[in-house]
């Protein structure tokens, strides 16, 4: 039996009896595919950022039509009531924002978690919140308009989006691969520090 | 030699990387990119190769920005801190010369000019090119096969 076949035999016997005890073998990434991911990250983050373009300040008049879409279309009932009771509130007309009260300083909101959610992923930049915020958007247009486009456009986009909130994938090509460390290393000693250190 | 040949490698890569966003435009594919040869003066009437030409423009100008990074950085081996801040220098330096003063050239007469959505449009890509860059020159200095002489 030769070196390689008994280092064979061994290493199976370790998973046969890992397997058998039930602990699990421990993972870590290669460097070509935490870069990998690293590269899908960027550019989930583009696609956030070219979104901005269309529904630009002061007026975001452009999120408008979806925000009525997402009233009459939702998949949730009750949803429609209280996106006209919050986004449409006071407006007098389908198309343009006309009398809204509420709808600039919301859709201000949107955009702006819009914008962090880009940043976030395009920079490595604490990216597991910038996933998680973008999941949660991403939800949120699911949940609105599903049912006016092809069921799984935004179903992908939550799948994407809560995949890059597992990994780390601003460890390379991003700001974490400076801040995961730092922060892991302050966790010992700073309760912030371990919570924020999650995000990074 | 070697921090040279490991910028142009960071740079074209880096360029690549800006070249595909630049691809994946909304509307026609590479819609922007001849835009890139019209910072040269360079006009192609046809609009394909005009945007394959823009593309591999982009990649080129990467390499040479690369290059110039690796120049600056000398044979010392630099931290990620310092290869990320240096990277956004160099992302900055881009956006003044290639989205600022072209602006400045090809439509209006200030920087001040620049429209907020301009901004929006350039800086942040810009920057990411230059903090990528510096990223991947920093991973490549554990590459024993780029490090050797």
């Amino acid at each position: 039996m030769s070196v390689s076949s008994s280092a064979n035999d061994r290493k199976q016997m370790a998973v046969t009896r890992s397997e058998e005890t039930g602990i699990t073998t421990p993972l870590t990434l290669s460097e070509r595919s935490i870069t990998g991911f690293a590269l899908i990250r960027i550019f989930v983050g583009y696609l956030w950022f070219q979104q901005l373009f269309w529904k630009m300040p002061p007026d975001f008049a452009g999120l408008y039509s979806y925000i009525i879409r997402e009233s009459q279309h939702t998949i949730i009932p009750g949803y429609g009531y209280i996106l006209q009771h919050t986004f449409l509130t006071g407006c007098t007309s389908l198309y343009t924002t006309t009398g809204c009260t509420l709808y600039v300083p919301l859709a201000a909101g949107v955009w702006t978690a819009e914008l962090i959610v880009a940043l976030s992923l395009m920079f490595g930049l604490f990216t597991r919140f910038g996933a998680i915020l973008g999941s949660v958007l991403a939800v949120q247009l699911y949940v609105g308009l599903a049912y006016t486009e092809w069921i799984w456009t935004y179903g992908m986009l939550v799948l994407l989006c809560l995949a890059l909130a597992t990994i780390p994938a601003g460890r390379r090509l991003g700001f974490d691969q400076w801040f995961a460390p730092r922060l892991q290393a302050a966790a010992h000693s700073n309760p912030l520090a371990r919570f924020v250190s999650w995000f990074a | 030699m070697t921090h040279i040949r490991r910028g142009l490698w960071a740079g074209l890569l880096a360029g690549l990387l800006l070249a595909m966003l630049n691809f994946v435009t909304d509307g026609t594919p590479g819609r922007t990119l001849p835009d890139v040869l019209h910072w040269f003066g360079i006009t192609i009437t046809d609009p394909t190769l005009s945007r394959f030409g823009g593309f591999f423009l982009l990649i080129i100008l990467g390499g040479i920005a690369g290059i110039i990074f690796g120049i600056v950085q000398g044979k010392r081996i630099i931290t990620i801190s310092q290869a990320l801040l240096s990277g956004l220098v160099l992302g900055l330096v881009w956006w003044v010369i290639f989205s600022l003063l072209a602006n400045i050239m090809n439509h209006s007469s200030s920087p001040l000019n620049l429209q907020f959505g301009m901004f929006l449009a350039t800086f942040p890509i810009d920057l990411l090119f230059g903090m990528v860059l510096g990223s991947i020159y920093y991973q490549l200095q554990d590459q024993p096969s780029l490090t050797a002489t």
